[in-house]
Formats: C-alpha cells, sequence, structure tokens
C-alpha cells in the first residue's frame, strides 16, 4: 500500500487534485446516506407506534441530519459549493447514497395516507447503523485528518442510535408472532438492498489507496460478522448474504423514490436560492 | 405550610371549604391531594386538551421538516417539532394521573381524541400552506402559546405549574426560531414579503380566536371556576390584549397590514379595538369542522391503528421477561 | 374493544432520575410511559434531557417508590429553632477570634517598642 500520507488540512488537500477528488467522492457517500436517511426518519414524525418513541426518533434523525451537515461543510471547505446548494440543488444522478436509505417508510406519503412499516424502519435503520458504525471507526484513522476528527463526533452520538435500535430489534424479536412475522418480512426487504452498503462506488480504488478508509471488503466482512452476531443473540435466524438493489446509488443510479424525496427537500430553497432564509 | 384535608369525619361540605381555604393561601395541590370533582374535571379538560394541541401541532409544522429552505432550518424545526410532541408527552402524564383514579388511561384518551370527544386548539385545525407560515406559527401562535403558558405558571396544580416550567424553558427557543425565521423574511426579496404578508393575513382571525370568545362582562361558568379555583388567573380578553399589545406593533414595524381596516388603540381605555371573528366559526372547527381537521386527525388515527401491533409486542415482551 | 387490547396499552409509569456529572446528585426529571425498563432508559434521556447533560440515568417504576400520603406528608414539618446545629448558630467566633489577633498583635507591638 505504501505510506499514507497524513493530510491535515484542506489546504493539503487540494494540493493533490486526485486525492481531493478521492476524498469528495467519499464524502458524498456519507453525507447523502445520512441526508436521506435521516429525511425519511422526519416522515415518521407523529406517527410513531409512541409518543415517548416518537420523541425518542426524532433525536436520532437530527443528529443524523447533522451528521450529514457536518460532511457537506466539509465539502463546501473543500471548494464544490455552499452546503446547502450541495444538500438542495443537486440532481438525483450526483447522488451517492445507497439505495437502501432513498427507499419509502412504506406506502402513502408523509401528509398523504401515509403506511408506514415499523418493522422496516427498525431494520433498516438497525442495518445501516451497524454499517455505520464500521464506517466510522474504519474512519478514525482515514489520512484526512479533519474527517477522522468529525467522524469521531459522530460516533459519540452514534452509539446512542445502535443502542435504541437493538433494544426494539431484540424486543420485537422476541414477543408475539406477528410481531416476529413482520420482522423476519423487512429483514428479507432490507436485505435485497443491504449489500450495496459497504460499497465504496467508482473511485473506490483511489478512496482506498489513499487511506481515506480501510477497502470495502474489509468493512463488508467487519459489518457482516457484528450482523450475525446480534441476529444471534435477537434470537434471530441468518437471512444469508445480503443482496444488491439494480440501480447502483453509489454510482448515481437512483430510482423515483429519491427523485421525489429532493423535490420536496428542495422546495422552498428553489423558489430562490440567492435569497436568505 | 400545606394543610391538609381528609380526615374521616369532616363532611363533604367541610372538605370543599377546606379545599378552598387551602387554595385562597396560595397553596399547591398534588395529583393525591383530595379535590372537588369539579375541580379535577376542569383540570382534566383544560390539561389534556393543552397536551393534545402539543401532540396535533406538531403536524402542520412537520409539513415543513423536510422543505425548510437551509440545512440549518430543517435542524431547527426537527427540533422544535421534537419539543412539541415532548410537551405533549408532559402535559398527558399530567392528565394521565389525573384520570387514573377514574380508571382511564391514555388509550382512553387517545380514542377521545379520534372521536372529537377530546378537542384541540384551533390554530392546528388550519392550514399551513407556505413557509412563511412555518415562520408565522413560531412567532405567533408559539407567541400566543406563551402568554397563556406564563400566565399559567401560577396555577394551583403542583404537577401541571411544574411541566409548564419544562415547557416554558423551551418555548423561548420557539419564538426566537420563529422570529428569526419571519425576519429574514421581512428583510428579504418582494416574493419573500408578499408570502409573509399573505400568511399573516390568513392566520390573523386564528390567531384573535386562539384565546377565546370575549366575555363582555359575563364570564362563563367554566371560566369563573377555573379562576375560583386558581387554575387560571386571566380572562381570555385579558390574554389576548397582551398578545396585540406585544406583537401588533412589531406587525406594523414590519411594514405588514392585519386584514381589519377598523383596528386601533384605545389609548384611554388601554386597549386594542378591533372587528371580532366569527366565533361560530371557531366552535365549528374545534369541533373537528376545521379545513385540516380530518386530515390530521385522521393521520393520527391511522397511524396509531396500524402500529397497534407494535405496542402490543413489546408490552408481551416485557410480561414474559417480567 | 375487548378488554385484553385495552390492558395492552397500559404501560408501566416510570419515574426518570439523571445526574448532571460525578460530582452531582441524581435528580428527578419526570415521568414517561414504557412497556418495561429497557425501553423506559432508551427514551428517558431524549424526552428530559434534551439541553441538559446526563452523566448517568435511573429509571424505578412509580410503584416501587413510596411516599407519605397527603394527610402524613405535615409530619415533616420541622420548627426553625435549632441554631444550635447550624452554622447561624455560632456566627459570633470570627469576631472573637479578630479580636484575639489584633489583641495579641496590639501587645507585641508594645513589648518590640518597650525594650
Amino acid at each position: 500500500m505504501g505510506d499514507i500520507v497524513r493530510v491535515q488540512t484542506v489546504e493539503h488537500a487540494k494540493q493533490n487534485p486526485q486525492y481531493a477528488q478521492a476524498l469528495a467522492d467519499l464524502l458524498f457517500q456519507l453525507a447523502d446516506d445520512d441526508f436521506i436517511l435521516a429525511y425519511r426518519g422526519s416522515e415518521w414524525l407523529g406517527l410513531a407506534p409512541h409518543i415517548e418513541e416518537d420523541v425518542a426518533f426524532s433525536s436520532m434523525s437530527q443528529d443524523m441530519m447533522g451528521h450529514a451537515v457536518m460532511c457537506y461543510q466539509m465539502l463546501e471547505d473543500l471548494g464544490l459549493g455552499k452546503a446547502d446548494d450541495l444538500a438542495q440543488l443537486r440532481e438525483a444522478v450526483t447522488f451517492r447514497n445507497a439505495i437502501l436509505v432513498e427507499r419509502k417508510n412504506g406506502a402513502g406519503e408523509y401528509n398523504d395516507n401515509p403506511h408506514y412499516d415499523w418493522a422496516y424502519a427498525i431494520v433498516r435503520s438497525y442495518v445501516y447503523g451497524l454499517h455505520k458504525q464500521v464506517r466510522l471507526e474504519a474512519l478514525l484513522q482515514s489520512s484526512y485528518e479533519p474527517l477522522a476528527l468529525i467522524s469521531r463526533k459522530m460516533l459519540t452520538e452514534h452509539r446512542y442510535h445502535l443502542m435504541h435500535w437493538q433494544v426494539w430489534l431484540k424486543q420485537l424479536a422476541n414477543s408475539t408472532p406477528e410481531a416476529r412475522h413482520k420482522l423476519e418480512a423487512a429483514i428479507t426487504k432490507v436485505w435485497e438492498d443491504a449489500g450495496e452498503l459497504s460499497s465504496l462506488g467508482q473511485n473506490a480504488e483511489h478512496i482506498v489507496r489513499f487511506g481515506l478508509i480501510a477497502g470495502e471488503e474489509l468493512l463488508r466482512q467487519k459489518w457482516l460478522s457484528n450482523m450475525k452476531d446480534i441476529f444471534q443473540k435477537a434470537g434471530l435466524s441468518w437471512p444469508g448474504e445480503p443482496g444488491v438493489p439494480g440501480e447502483k446509488g453509489r454510482a448515481g443510479e437512483h430510482t423515483a423514490d429519491l427523485v421525489q424525496a429532493l423535490a420536496t427537500l428542495s422546495e422552498v430553497y428553489r423558489m430562490d436560492p440567492a435569497a436568505k432564509w | 405550610m400545606q394543610t391538609q384535608i381528609e380526615r374521616f369525619d369532616m363532611t363533604e361540605d367541610e372538605k370543599m371549604e377546606a379545599f378552598l381555604a387551602r387554595i385562597d393561601r396560595g397553596e399547591k395541590m398534588e395529583a393525591d391531594d383530595w379535590m372537588p370533582d369539579d375541580y379535577r374535571n376542569q383540570l382534566i379538560k383544560l390539561i389534556s386538551m393543552h397536551g393534545m394541541s402539543e401532540i396535533m401541532g406538531a403536524l402542520p409544522e412537520k409539513e415543513w421538516v423536510p422543505k425548510a429552505p437551509t440545512l440549518r432550518r430543517k435542524l431547527a424545526i426537527m427540533a422544535k417539532v421534537q419539543d412539541e410532541m415532548g410537551h405533549g408527552q408532559l402535559l398527558l402524564r399530567v392528565a394521565e394521573d389525573l384520570i387514573a383514579p377514574l380508571g382511564k388511561t391514555r388509550e382512553d384518551m387517545m380514542q377521545d381524541l379520534f372521536t372529537g370527544r377530546l378537542k384541540f386548539h384551533n390554530v392546528f385545525h388550519m392550514e399551513a400552506p407556505t413557509w412563511a407560515d412555518a415562520g408565522v406559527i413560531g412567532w405567533l401562535v408559539d407567541g400566543a402559546a406563551i402568554i397563556t403558558q406564563s400566565m399559567s405558571l401560577d396555577t394551583s396544580y403542583a404537577p401541571y405549574a411544574r411541566a409548564l416550567h419544562r415547557i416554558c424553558a423551551e418555548e423561548k427557543f420557539h419564538a426566537q426560531h420563529g422570529e428569526s425565521i419571519v425576519l429574514e423574511l421581512a428583510e428579504g426579496t418582494a416574493e419573500q414579503r408578499q408570502m409573509l404578508q399573505e400568511s399573516i393575513t390568513r392566520w390573523w382571525p386564528s390567531l384573535l380566536m386562539f384565546f377565546g370568545p370575549p366575555e363582555n362582562g359575563n364570564i362563563t361558568s367554566n371560566q369563573a371556576s377555573n379562576m375560583r379555583y386558581r387554575i387560571r388567573s386571566q380572562t381570555n380578553e385579558e390574554l389576548r390584549q397582551i398578545f396585540l399589545k406585544k406583537y401588533l406593533p412589531r406587525v406594523f414595524h414590519l411594514g405588514f397590514t392585519v386584514p381589519d381596516d377598523t383596528i386601533y388603540f384605545d389609548e384611554a381605555e388601554d386597549k386594542w379595538v378591533y372587528q371580532q371573528p366569527d366565533w361560530e366559526e371557531f366552535k365549528q372547527i374545534v369541533k373537528g369542522n376545521g379545513p385540516r381537521s380530518a386530515h390530521r386527525l385522521n393521520l393520527r388515527e391511522m397511524s396509531y391503528e396500524e402500529t397497534k401491533w407494535v405496542r402490543d409486542a413489546i408490552m408481551s415482551f416485557g410480561r414474559r421477561v417480567g | 374493544m375487548s378488554m385484553e387490547a385495552k390492558a395492552n396499552e397500559n404501560f408501566f409509569i416510570y419515574e426518570v432520575f439523571s445526574q448532571k456529572n460525578v460530582s452531582a446528585s441524581f435528580v428527578h426529571q419526570f415521568s414517561l410511559l414504557a412497556p418495561n425498563e429497557e425501553v423506559a432508559l432508551t427514551m428517558a434521556r431524549e424526552n428530559f434531557l434534551r439541553r441538559e447533560p446526563c452523566f448517568n440515568l435511573w429509571v424505578v417504576k412509580r410503584d416501587h417508590i413510596h411516599g407519605l400520603p397527603p394527610e402524613e406528608r405535615p409530619f415533616l414539618e420541622r420548627l426553625d429553632n435549632k441554631s444550635y446545629r447550624e452554622t447561624k448558630g455560632y456566627g459570633d467566633l470570627q469576631a472573637r477570634w479578630r479580636h484575639h489577633k489584633e489583641q495579641y498583635e496590639e501587645q507585641q507591638k508594645h513589648a518590640g517598642n518597650g525594650s
């Protein structure tokens, strides 16, 4: 692998265009993953099964949106544009999130006949959360020190998220037959997309070569191993190898779900991006 | 110093007399104190309505969470909606402890909400069709709520007061968040100013109605007993005047108008004189016939029903583990 | 609605206590409804400590908290006539020490001058 250069500042990063590009590619994945999943989380506001849980869940959506903002901010520092523009003015084809996070919460729209699936919310959040944990831990060793720093911050908040979803997964898996059944159906659905999470996209080779993060296979194995452990502890049967969706989200291939999500997210801003809001 | 009632030798009348004496001394009641039925019932009505209003109030604001025009605004509005639901939680807990001796639970309150027995504030039945509405809600609707809540901090029922203290601490941020949005629009482009003016025009009747009908010298028996019991200390009209005195000047300072050509401040009477909103319409709205009443109640009811399996499941887990 | 279904909605009341930092006492926050203590713990911080530091957390089922009914709470009242066990009952000490110190210093000065 050779010597990994330690890059401490954004100026230093910009000195090597290839490095800066690889860093940007990775940052977009981190930012877009959290931004879109936080949006999906916010669609659940007021609809959660229990009021106290609604309050707790909304904290996690906030935290996650905050993490996305940290990454968009870092991209702004790299000179790629204003954070608000990056989040709200890009077309779907430039987004680098995994397909799993853009999937709808269920049938209907958040303000029009939503029929959201709590089992899916839990499984998706947790499976993504386990991947995020592995990713953040790997980023602690990133050659780009500012990224290692914000990863440490994100990990602090993320610990609670994992604990939260783990409790739900475990309790629902060991309660009623109906809950068990719904959980297993949700796992099947999540499994169709989950395999894409550990992908580092089309520029993976440079991302890894520059020491920005550990390799895809390493991340993937850690994530699978952690998940197997959790499933076993929860008494859930292992569903086997996770699949990948038809669209390659990390390469900018997305579904109508994302197009609609972005339209909602940017609706007001697009009225006048130059104005002060 | 607190004195207590409920000695076995006291008649109901004596207990009532002792209770009123406690109230008059400014003593505060706890959930397990003796209280006359109508005191309990008034509290239940008031606090459950307040709690459900916070819960239902999250829904119009939620419409704007994803659409908020900057990342910072998205975060701020998420935090605000979270707070609203948190406030609802606090108030429902207070109400739940009051209805528990009657054999009722949160489930009963939810069902009362869905059937329309349990009402929520008129403002949350209304449309919030633009981003400016998100600002106006934070600035003026929360502003109105803060006035009512501040009065209620001195309520004779201690658990309600304790919940209100927690709520008031967070409301400050809500008001500032609303003001921040509004000022940005007011200082912005012509389109932004127009959006804001239309919003203020739209919300004007609801804001007037928020405090309830004026008494015109005839205080309703409900209000009278609430004031006798020191559950509240000011009339609807008194609260509305506080609101108008604080916010109308600011609306005018920004160069906006309200849809009432007759409005003026009477220096001699020290009050704003305004055109009454349609109080019949107010009754209809609170009954559940507002523009968004059915839609929002439906959102709540559907999600509640569809997530019943979740509550059943975790309750079952608890029982098995013991 | 059947009685069974109704029973399932009756979560338990948990009282939440939190500790601000390692030197602080646990303080009561508020109560929440939860089906069991694990869920109560996951919800406690977000519901009551959004804007405050939370170093440690307890949840206790309300059933397990024992207090005094209203008619017994007067027993807690005390007379405020026990200054003998409070610092305010010993407010004269400082002045007296100062007096002795001044007297001594005065004596020292004279002894110095005298010889």
